[in-house]
This record gives C-alpha cells, structure tokens and sequence, in this order.
C-alpha cells in the first residue's frame, strides 16, 4: 500500500460497517414473514425514517469534455449539472439534442416503448426552476423501464397483460427523479413481465438491440432492462432506472458497457413498480459511470410510506461523495478495502474475458487500500441453498396475477410458467424456501463476508434472494463470436448490507485510471 | 414414482380448480410462444423439485420467521 492508505483509514466508516448484520437478517426474516402473511404493502406511517440526503457539491463535474460540450446527449448526467449550472445551455437544449437523436436512431435501437412528443417535453422543461443542488436533476433526459408507473404515459409491463395500461400516478422512483427535475424522455422497452429481452408483446421476436451491434439482433442487449440499457448506451438518455429481481439490471448492464448498481434491498421504494416477487424486487439506476449511478441513487434512497419495506432502514449515506475519486490523482479507495474473488472466476472457455479479469484484478492490486485477498470459499451448503427449489421464488407472482391467469394465459406467452408455478409448489415448501433463504444470508455474512468486503462474482443470483447490493462496470472489448463486433465486458462486484459506498469508492477508483466506461458505440448505418 | 401422465391430470386439476383454462394454448407448436406440451412438462419439474424440497432439514429454532420483529418500531415509535 502506498502512503494514501493512512488517509482512507482515517474515513468515517463506510455504512456496511456501521449497520448491524444481525439486524438485517432479522429485517429478512420479516420480508419473509410478511410476504407471506400478505400484510408487506400495508400501508403505515413513516414515523421514524429520516430521509435521505441530498446530492450535494461533488456531484457536479469539475471539467467538462469537449466532446460533451459539442454533442450534449455524449454528456454525463454530472456533467449536464454542471453545464446547466453555469447557464451555457438550457433544459431544453438537452431535451432537444436528446429528442433529435431519438428521431434519428430509434427506429434501428427500438429502446422505447412509448414516449412524450417533443413539445411536451420542452414544456415540461420551461417549467423546472433552477434549483442546483435542491433540483439535481433539472433538465437531465432519463429512461425508466416500462414498469415504472407513469401518470402521463402507458406502461405494459412488455406485455399484452398490462397492454393500453394508464397508471393515475407516478411511482414513487419517477416521482423522485421528477421532483428533482429528471425528465422523462420515454419508456424503456422491457422483457415480458420483467424476464427475458425485449420483444414484441406475447411473441418471441426481439425489439430492442444491443447499442453495440444496432443491426444485428442475434446479440442480446439481455434482460429484462433492454430498452434503459441500450438508450443510455446509445447516447438517447442520460441514465435510467431499471428493475431486478434476477439479474435484470446488472445482467444489461454488463451487456451495454454501463455502470449500474442494484441497492441494498428496500433501498429505493417499489410503490408504482409492477410487482414479480415481494421478497426479491430492487430499483436500479443504470448510468455510465460510477458518479452519475450515485447521483441518481442518492435521489431515489428515501423512505416511503407507501413502500414498507423502505422504512426503518439506516438513512442514505453520502454515495456521492463515495463515488468520487479518492484523493485525486493516483488511484485509490476511500476505505481499506478487501477484495475477494469467486471461485472460478478466472477459468472458462472464454480466455478473453480470463484475461480481462486478470487484468482488473491487476489494476485492483495497485490501488491503494485494496488487498485482492484471492479465491474466497463459498459458504456451507452453498449448491443446496442458491439452486431450485430452495433458490426458487414460484409462488410471488402467481399470487399477484390470478385474476389475469383467468383471463387469457395466452397473454403471458413465453413467460406463462413462470407464473403459474406457484400454484404447484406446497405451502410447507414455500416455507423451507424463506428458511433457508435466510439461512442462506446468515452464512454468506458470516461465512462469505467473513473473507472480504466485497467480493467479484460471476452472477448475482444469491444476492438478489438475499437482498446484497451488486454493481457493474466495464472492464474491455471483446470480440463477440457470433456477430462478430467488438463488445463490451464487464465485472460484476457485490458486497455485504449497504456496501453500496464501498462498491461506488471501489468502482470510482477504477474508472478514475481506466476509460472503458466512455468508450461510446458507433452511430447505426 | 408418479408418471408424466398421473402428474400432468394433477396440474391440468390443479388449474382448472382455480379456473385457469390451458386449453386455449396449442397442444404441441414449438413456433407459438408456449404451448400446452412446454407448460406441463415445466409443471412436472416444478412438483418433483417440490418433493425433493421435503428432503431439505433446517432447524425448527433457526431464525423462525416473526410476525413483530425490530423494524416494526418504525411505525409504532417505541
């Protein structure tokens, strides 16, 4: 370590060391509890849940590129606040270049599912008040998924379920980044229902493309996030939220080049969000790098009174400040930080993405207050716990769509088993799988959080069940072999109860050395 | 062991006790979305997972689930 480890040491603690771990593995049990009692959404007043704080002076870029001076919608969400902020270019500038490139380049991407038409997005940004840090996300152009209820447009779920669906309200995310003056320049086209790519509703034929490969759909812009992962890529939003329940926010993220980052679970409120499992659904913002994904969490961490599963948590820290590059100049981590890693993480059959690892892990080995501490053993019984049935979740949505089930089970296509197995699964079973979900989180915070404090995985299916934060960024190029074209990588980090400050400060160390997150794809022909 | 045909009649039952018709998907057509031969086999793997669930021993004192634990203070300020 170099001498910048005595400054990270003398850092406030990051939140993950501060919060009990007892405390959230009986806060899981609860989930579990009430899930199945079906009393989680039962509304109660927020009494002692501070709210989150602000987006403070960090979040705005100190310098902005020349490229992004040219060409707005290249723009990171940090610096359009800092553009808009020193008046040189108005919300409807923004709204503007964002819309024309939408005009231009959609029919080939076919992110959106639905959008407002250009003057009412420029009214909507007349009206915004210039509010700096009070309204952080003045005039910044975001693309929510399609199951994010919207009081002005449709929202279908991608499916023939939820088709010609208007919501009388925003969800509380939308409703956050709007009170904070985001703009919502369309819905992102989602997988059915939340699983799978995009596609046509109630048929297997993909819509949304890869921002890397707009011609050829044969690769995948993966799911269920296509649509806000593929216009943030391709440059028609600044950011989006995204859901995850099964890696729906970090799995389009690595396949876009993003950085997105899904939270600790009841993070961000759910209310207005169309459900798939009580116990397993988390809000996600997709962003390009590590600083615009905190700023756009640091919006959205607030208790809700209309989502339970929000209140009583610890109040938001300061991921801005988490994500800023720490102390400048050579890299390094805010927090003395250990880094583990999965077994078989660096074997496979692609021995270019081995040696993109390698290559991460080498860079991570350089950072100050990093120790890579190698290949971590996963917990007891670790195949048992994280694989069907005990890994499973049937019964969530059967129980949230038995009237549509009645209706028409051709309307849920390809996804139709998905929600009517819960009606096969046996009440005494759905109980052993909430008990060893918890026994699950219990080992890997005692046996898996034992070995390090934040851990490269190969997936995030473990830590979407136990409601572990995980992250993504992008680590090279690679050269995709059935298309062909050159590709983004990416690694997915995760991390014990609010680590979301460590994976941010670990995330922003790397990219502050590295330019993979910027790299932008070419334009479609 | 139950057969493939003794379990797909329990999950056809099953469905139709709720009022759910799969009758309405083709029988067999692997160009349609789903079809009603795609669905049970994925229904016959779903209950025999379930029976192997009953093999799976936790301790009865493990973390039982609790109806009022701490975050409950949340909304009653105690």
């Amino acid at each position: 370590m170099s001498g910048v480890a005595g400054k990270a040491e003398d850092q406030a603690p990051p939140q993950d060391l501060s919060v009990s771990r007892r405390w959230f593995v009986n806060r899981m049990a609860w989930v579990s509890s009430a899930a199945a009692a079906g009393t989680l959404l039962s509304p109660r007043p927020a009494v002692s849940s501070p709210r989150g704080r602000g987006v403070g002076e960090e979040a705005f870029a100190t310098t902005v590129r020349a490229q992004a001076q040219e060409d707005l919608t290249e723009a990171t969400l940090s610096e359009s606040m800092t553009m808009l902020r020193s008046g040189t270019v108005r919300p409807t500038d923004f709204v503007n270049a964002h819309v024309d490139r939408i005009e231009r380049f959609d029919r080939f991407y076919q992110a959106f599912a639905t959008r407002p038409s250009r003057e009412d997005l420029l009214a909507q940004a007349e009206r915004i008040p210039a509010g700096g840090v009070d309204a952080p996300l003045r005039g910044i152009c975001l693309a929510p998924k399609d199951n994010f209820y919207t009081a002005d447009l449709l929202t279908e779920g991608g499916s023939l379920v939820y088709e010609g669906f208007q919501p009388d309200y925003d969800g509380t995310a939308v409703a956050l980044m709007r009170a904070a003056g985001g703009l919502v320049v369309g819905k992102a086209q989602m997988g059915n229902l939340a699983g799978g790519r995009a596609r046509r509703y109630g048929t297997t034929i993909p819509t949304t493309r890869n921002a890397w490969a707009p011609n050829d759909e044969r690769l995948s812009p993966a799911g269920s996030s296509s649509g806000t992962g593929a216009a943030v890529a391709a440059r028609m939003a600044v950011a989006g939220i995204g859901t995850q329940t099964g890696g729906s926010v970090i799995g389009p993220g690595n396949a876009e080049g993003l950085t997105c980052i899904k939270p600790t679970f009841g993070r961000i409120s759910l209310h207005g969000v169309i459900p798939l499992s009580y116990t397993r659904d988390h809000v996600g913002p997709m962003a390009r790098d590590a600083l615009d994904a905190a700023i756009l969490l640091q919006v959205l961490a607030q208790p809700d009174a209309k989502d339970p599963r929000t209140l009583g948590l610890p109040p938001a820290p300061d991921y801005v400040l988490a994500a800023t590059p720490f102390p400048g100049g050579s890299p390094a981590v805010r927090w003395p930080t250990r880094i583990g890693i999965w077994p078989g993480y660096l074997s496979g059959e692609n021995e270019r993405v081995v040696e993109l690892r390698r290559r991460l892990i080498a860079r991570l080995e350089r950072t100050s207050s990093i120790d890579v501490v190698g290949e971590v053993t996963l917990p007891d019984q670790w195949d048992e716990l994280t694989s069907a049935p005990l890994g499973g979740s049937h019964g969530d949505p059967t129980a949230f769509f038995i009237d549509e089930l009645r209706r028409d089970v051709r309307n849920f296509a390809d996804r139709l088993p998905r929600f009517l197995n819960g009606m096969l699964q046996s009440a005494d079973t759905y109980v052993k799988v909430q008990q060893a979900r918890n026994l699950l989180l219990h080992r890997m915070l005692t046996q898996l959080f034992n070995q390090c404090d934040v851990v490269l995985t190969t997936g995030t299916g473990p830590f979407d069940g136990t409601g572990l934060p995980a992250m993504c960024m992008p680590i090279g190029f690679d050269t995709d072999a059935t298309t062909g074209r050159e590709v983004p990588r990416g690694a997915t980090l995760a991390a014990p109860p609010f680590g979301e400050e460590r994976l941010f400060a670990v995330v922003a160390a790397y990219q502050a050395v590295t330019d993979f997150h910027t790299v932008r794809p070419a334009d479609p022909e | 062991m139950p057969t493939d045909e003794e379990l797909n009649t329990y999950i056809r039952t099953r469905y139709a006790l709720v009022g759910v018709d799969i009758s309405v998907l083709p029988v067999s057509d692997e160009s349609a979305p789903m079809d009603q031969e795609r669905l049970l086999a994925n229904g016959r793997s779903i209950l025999r997972q379930d029976a192997a669930a009953a093999d799976f021993e936790i301790d009865p004192q493990f973390h039982l689930p609790v109806a009022h634990p701490a975050p409950f203070t949340a909304w009653t300020e105690e």
